[in-house]
């Protein structure tokens, strides 16, 4: 299955007042104003450069019971994210797929909305699902029936790079990560593209990728026993402008409560938060890419290297394995080691063809290598000619070292053949400087011991 | 007296260029990312098994960082080794008048620390360091609407 986030639907109370506040937001003026009187709801669209915005009210007058789904019960506690829609090519065959993975889909419907202004329809088939069935996170899936252009893009109405460009990502708290992994990679085939924990936040985030739009899974850095089987909560988006200072003025001119602009967490972005009457509900965050940022254009060369999932990662680094001190005299250095730090030698061999000299100082979890050339031409004859003696490079350990030549190359980085290393029972790769911001690092395969 | 290696430090000229390659190419987690503003830093501390890299990026001119990075390029910067007291062993050195960076020991992003000259070492910058133990932070969810 391969759905794309074809539209969000934020529920709102007062639909002419979310679309004034949305039309400002956004810089635009409305894709489409429509009417479901088989629902029993209304909506505003505003179709964006990636995705929709839906704007979804009960219809003036109506009454709970008269409206279809779960609408009046979630405006009564509020207004916010109601659900993500997600779009299929072929709904009938997704539908088919779920119900296989578990997920108890409805029999697609035929649906249609009329637009109030120039009375174009649109047609489209959805496909509803228990809430229950997707962790608390309100989803169901659509396959439109009209072209994509039956939904104009909304007109932009301002001037400068003030508007809302796109959609980034849209941000669900789940109490409970494990199971949320489940569904989105395991069920829904979004793709994991980040797994990453920052402890001193206590905080732990999965990237899904739909398309170009991430669906950012927000919760603590430890699963807590209270979270586990917790619904998830669809809590905020965050919109792509071309100029997070230049959109912080406009908005701020229009009346509209933003924050100062700050640098983002992801590297290379610039935000800035939008708060009170016109985000109805929905933490709201303004985002400016820069060209260092994680922008899809630029991240698509890099390939897979922003994938920090370790069950996804090709090889993985084990350990420190040693630190390389280029030494002009190893005897001498050794010795000022033991005088100074208290840290002895403990082997030391010339290289086959006496190349060099090697010795090892162990230091409880890694060891010192001392490397002393014994011959003018060389990559450590030529960094003590070029810059003294003292720090030369590291040593990583790894599980792997052809999977890691292979897939560092993948990525980009220049990295020679793996050999069987200086030291016994090992085999190794070496990373270009140039690729390391200027560090020697050798990656150390420990070989099983040969009895 | 010296437990293991703390890190190694790595001199950077741009942070974010930086974890490009350690955090999402080799995949090494990131557990620290602070501007230490009195030493005129950027650091990052990331996890190698039970030691780690420190990526050190100068943001104010005139530190032995940013002179590091001007005279050398980036590049590895010093090795530091964890010590059960760095106090008595910085006295240890002290009497065996053993060239010093640091007379008294200070307050840096691994503890209590403090760096040995070059001179010293055959040409190796190394720092010893005592971490200061923190509490552990309250479990509860840091994340809230």
């Amino acid at each position: 299955m391969n759905f794309t986030l074809d539209h969000v639907v934020i529920g709102v109370r007062d639909l002419e007042a979310a679309t004034d506040h949305y039309a400002a937001l956004f810089g635009r003026t409305p894709s489409w104003r429509g009417e479901h009187p088989t629902y029993g709801t209304r909506n505003t669209l505003f179709r964006i450069e990636n995705t929709y915005v839906e704007l979804l009210s009960m219809a003036k007058d109506a009454k709970s019971s008269q409206v279809a789904g779960e609408l009046p019960r979630f405006l009564e506690r509020g207004e916010g994210v109601y659900a993500l829609a997600l779009g299929s090519a072929d709904i009938a065959a997704d539908v088919r797929e779920l119900r296989n993975r578990g997920i108890p889909a409805q029999q697609p419907v035929e649906g249609h909305g009329i637009d109030q202004i120039s009375g174009a329809r649109r047609d489209w088939k959805n496909a509803m699902v228990p809430v229950k069935s997707t962790n608390g996170a309100r989803i169901f899936f659509i396959e439109h029936v009209s072209p994509p252009d039956a939904l104009p893009e909304a007109a932009v109405a301002v001037t400068g790079q003030t508007y809302v460009r796109r959609m980034d990502h849209a941000v669900v708290l789940s109490p409970d990560m494990e199971s949320a992994k489940r569904l989105w990679s395991g069920v829904l085939d979004a793709r994991l593209a980040l797994d990453r924990t920052f402890p001193e936040r206590n905080t732990r985030i999965l990237f899904f990728r739909l398309g170009d739009i991430t669906i950012e899974m927000s919760g603590g850095a430890t699963q807590t026993e209270e979270g586990l089987g917790k619904p998830d909560r669809l809590w905020g988006l965050a919109w792509g402008v071309g100029s997070v200072e230049e959109t912080v003025l406009r908005l701020r001119a229009q009346g509209i409560d933003v924050s100062d602009p700050r640098r983002g967490i992801k590297p290379g972005t610039k935000v800035a938060t939008v708060k009170g009457v016109h985000t109805h509900g929905v933490a709201t965050l303004l985002i400016e890419h820069t060209e260092e940022s994680f922008q899809p254009a630029s991240r698509r060369p890099q390939g897979a290297a922003f994938d920090n999932d370790p069950g996804r990662r090709a090889f993985a680094l084990k350990a420190l394995d040693h630190v390389s001190l280029a030494v002009d005299d190893g005897e001498a250095a050794a010795r000022t080691w033991r005088d100074t730090l208290g840290l002895s030698e403990s082997e030391a061999f010339q290289t086959t063809g006496a190349h060099m000299r090697l010795s090892k100082i162990p230091a409880g979890n890694a060891f010192m290598e001392l490397v002393q050339p014994l011959k003018s031409e060389g990559r450590v004859a030529t960094h003590i000619a070029s810059r003294g003696p003292g720090m030369f490079g590291v040593a990583l350990e790894v599980d792997d070292v052809d999977r890691a030549v292979a897939d560092l190359r993948a990525k980009g980085v220049t990295v020679s053949d793996s050999e069987y290393g200086a030291w016994p029972g090992t085999r190794t790769a070496r990373i270009d400087p140039s690729s390391a911001n200027g560090v020697n690092v050798v990656l150390v395969q420990r070989l099983p011991e040969i009895l | 007296m010296i437990q293991k290696v703390h890190h190694v430090g790595v001199v950077v000229r741009d942070m974010d260029q930086a974890m490009r390659f350690w955090r999402d190419t080799l995949g090494l987690p990131v557990h620290k990312l602070e501007t230490i503003e009195e030493q005129g830093v950027k650091a990052a501390l990331l996890t190698v098994g039970d030691s780690e890299i420190e990526l050190l990026e100068p943001v104010v001119e005139g530190t032995g960082v940013a002179r590091y990075l001007e005279s050398r390029g980036e590049g590895l910067h010093h090795v530091c080794f964890q010590s059960d007291d760095v106090d008595a062993d910085l006295q240890a050195l002290k009497d065996r008048q053993v060239e010093l960076i640091d007379q008294q020991t200070r307050t840096g992003l691994a503890g209590r620390i403090c760096f040995l000259h070059p001179r010293a070492m055959h040409g190796a910058l190394v720092e010893l360091c005592q971490p200061i133990e923190e509490p552990h932070a309250a479990g509860a969810a840091a994340v809230q609407p």
